[in-house]
């Protein structure tokens, strides 16, 4: 059955860890055996000058586009990721200033224009690439593309409202204003505030356009701003339930039944740390670093929003997998992302119908562009 | 005496911003302080930033699109499995300039009545006089293939090395032994259909030979130095130096200790040594070109200042790149004529980019 996964950062992945997603998982495991013995051929390279470099943590690689195609999970929505944030530690991936963050936000885009050249995915701009991307993936070949619905996480590279209809012509379809920490737009993840000045006349921007927004990793006090703001279509593409897992990183009930009302879409995360009852997302010092639940923890949180909801329509998959983590945080019954086929059995067996099931695995996500794109 | 305009024909300014992640629209200094250890110990102390340009009067620069096939190098974030990988880098580093273009900050250089306009705003240049830059890559792997070329074209690249460090999709490029790789011939007939310069630093002894065979336009070496003076692949020898001097090309001096400094050494951690080169060393380059040319039009400054190393690596007298004032007087004080200093420092690399266009 054709999987919709609502959030990857497929363009990250491949050009800040350099992984080249073409490949098979094992290849790339294999590229990050932590044992290497090879060194840059680059003479400065401080490795090869005997210093200790600074390595980054990238957590063992779950996707792929073969991986993808060979769970049929051919329709992703994969972002432009590149935050304004003061870098440090914890934020290593952060840019310095809104430069930096424009010029990685279209490096991303060059690459998903680069795979689409090569045939390995094809741009979803329409309702009628959507529909021919479903009817492609009805009957799969191995070649059968993957189709990509550009998103947005972080919108500090949409330099100005003028550059949203650039952003929308390049195939850019939903945006969340904010990541982590606070950055050009307003609060995120981690930060207590609101949306900035400038958030408003980008959302009227966007309003001019057919542009959905996430509201995922705004803070609450940003949530509830855009919703007052914002009358368009809204979801939330990789969000699970702070009634299960408490912190701001998660929707409340209020959050969730405010979508089910706009009838948006909430994707499920595959990460332990958003279904481990341990964790509090506003205390770092609760984070774990393996996890120890399989798959069908997530079954919970989608029984959470079916229960708000009293039906199946606003729940969807966004497992964000390689975004920031790897296998080892993923389910324990979860080696890469071709298992979520596994997950949508699980779903069966928890009693969900067949209609149900295909409801969560694309049938929202076509539902909410369907509703939404001219 | 005023400020001279100068030319630098290498500088990998967008990898210092997106890679290393930099604010270049402040003072070295400032950079410095907002520099975390690890960048620092990587990449050295920030020695070009816009400011820094504005302040020395290199009024244009090449600025790279730097990304290259090197799939061990975790270290720069800029080597890359995949050339979809390394066009997408490259694209986000043209992407940087031109976000920089529509601030103002910087003009892109596309042709002569471009290059004309800059170089005479910057005869009396004002506050926010914008920087002229020519854009030019460094290894040519985000460049898919031939068919490629036109679009890279459109967005402003005017100059090419076929590698960088390592083996490209296109060449052995330094550090490594061996010539073109069939791949070259078509991309070398595109980029001469385009009139796109082919740079010949970083290329190995028989790709640069291969290269001046297979390729009939322009040339330049945009920042390398004598291998008379300092032993290695990563410099010309004379007889390259004369090749390019017969096809009327260009050669950029470079500013990196280890390839000014016989005695740097390579396997030690910039920061745990000292160089004895100095501004005078550079020149020291720059005159044995002119002496085996037997003039200077084809002296140029190409410095690489920041292009994966620091101060640290650079001529002990340089503290940041506004410092390349001092060379008007170190070659005066050579002997050179007027004439012959204003080539060095801009006049040859304007011949040059002139007769391409």
């Amino acid at each position: 059955m054709l999987i919709i996964d609502g959030h990857l950062d497929m363009a990250y992945n491949a050009l800040f860890h350099r992984r080249d997603l073409t490949r098979s998982i094992q290849e790339l495991r294999e590229r990050e055996d932590p044992v290497r013995c090879n060194l840059s051929s680059h003479p400065d390279s401080l490795e090869r000058r005997g210093g200790s470099p600074h390595t980054l943590y990238k957590g063992i690689a779950t996707v792929s586009l073969p991986e993808m195609r060979r769970a049929e999970v051919g329709i992703m929505l994969t972002t432009i990721m590149a935050r304004v944030q003061t870098p440090s530690l914890t934020a290593h991936n952060a840019c310095r200033t809104r430069h930096t963050a424009e010029a990685r936000g279209r490096a991303h885009l060059a690459y998903y224009k680069a795979l689409e050249r090569r045939g390995e995915v094809t741009f979803i701009k329409s309702k009628d690439d959507l529909e021919r991307s479903v009817t492609a993936w009805q009957d799969p070949q191995p070649d059968t593309p993957v189709g990509l619905i550009l998103s947005m996480e972080s919108a500090d590279p949409i330099s100005s409202p003028e550059a949203v209809a650039e952003w929308w012509e390049a195939g850019l379809r939903s945006v969340t204003l904010t990541h982590f920490g606070a950055n050009t737009y307003g609060h995120g993840t981690g930060s207590l505030g609101g949306l900035y000045p400038p958030a408003y006349p980008l959302l009227d921007a966007m309003r001019e356009t057919e542009m959905i927004i996430d509201l995922t990793h705004a803070s609450d006090q940003a949530f509830w701003q855009i919703l007052d703001y914002w009358d368009g279509p809204v979801h939330a593409s990789h969000c699970n339930c702070r009634a299960l897992v408490e912190g701001q990183r998660l929707l409340s009930d209020d959050m969730l039944r405010a979508i089910i009302e706009r009838d948006g879409v909430i994707g499920i995360v595959f990460v332990d740390t958003m279904v481990n009852p341990q964790v509090n997302w506003d205390d770092p010092s609760t984070f774990v670093s393996q996890a120890a639940r399989p798959m069908r923890a997530m079954i919970e949180h989608v029984d959470h929003i079916c229960q708000l909801a009293g039906n199946s329509r606003h729940v969807a998959i966004g497992t964000d997998l390689d975004g920031g983590f790897g296998r080892e945080l993923a389910p324990v019954d979860m080696d890469t992302i071709a298992d979520l086929q596994g997950f949508l059995d699980l779903l069966r067996g928890a009693g969900y119908n067949e209609d149900d099931v295909a409801a969560i695995a694309h049938g929202n996500l076509l539902r909410l562009f369907r509703n939404n794109w001219q | 005496m005023a400020h001279q305009l100068i030319i630098d024909a290498h500088l990998d300014l967008a990898f210092s911003a997106v890679q290393v992640n930099r604010d270049l629209t402040v003072p070295a200094a400032t950079v410095r302080t907002q520099d975390g250890e690890n960048i620092r110990r990587s990449f050295g102390s920030c020695t070009v930033t816009w400011p820094e340009l504005r302040r020395g009067h290199v009024g244009i620069v090449f600025g790279t699109v730097m990304s290259r096939i090197d799939p061990n190098d975790e270290w720069t974030r800029s080597g890359m499995y995949c050339q979809d990988q390394c066009h997408g880098i490259g694209h986000g580093h043209v992407a940087y300039y031109q976000v920089l273009e529509r601030e103002g900050l910087i003009r892109f250089i596309h042709n002569v009545s471009d290059l004309n306009e800059v170089v005479d705003a910057w005869q009396a240049p004002t506050a926010d006089t914008p920087i002229g830059l020519v854009l030019a890559m460094e290894s040519a792997d985000p460049i898919l293939s031939p068919d490629n070329v036109a679009e890279w074209w459109d967005l402003g690249l005017r100059m090419v090395s076929l590698a960088h460090y390592g083996i490209s999709s296109y060449s052995h490029g330094t550090g490594t032994e061996g010539g073109l790789l069939p791949r070259a011939k078509p991309l070398l007939e595109a980029l001469a259909a385009a009139g796109i310069i082919v740079d010949l630093t970083h290329t190995t002894d028989q790709a640069f030979w291969e290269t001046l065979e297979t390729y009939d336009g322009p040339v330049a070496a945009s920042h390398h130095n004598c291998r008379t003076l300092v032993p290695g692949q990563r410099q010309l020898s004379d007889e390259m130096i004369k090749a390019i001097i017969e096809r009327d090309g260009m050669i950029g001096a470079a500013f990196d200790a280890w390839m000014l400094d016989p005695d740097w050494k390579k396997d030690t951690p910039s920061y745990d040594q000292a160089t004895s080169a100095t501004l005078d060393t550079v020149v020291d380059h720059i005159d044995h070109i002119a002496q085996l040319a037997g003039n200077t039009r084809h002296c140029g400054i190409g410095t690489d200042l920041d292009g994966g190393f620091g101060s640290e690596q650079a001529p002990r007298d340089l503290n940041t790149i506004a410092d390349l004032q001092q060379l008007p007087d170190l070659l005066e004080k050579r002997g050179y004529s007027a004439e012959d200093v204003t080539g060095i420092l801009s006049g040859n690399w304007i011949r040059l980019l002139s007769q391409t266009w």
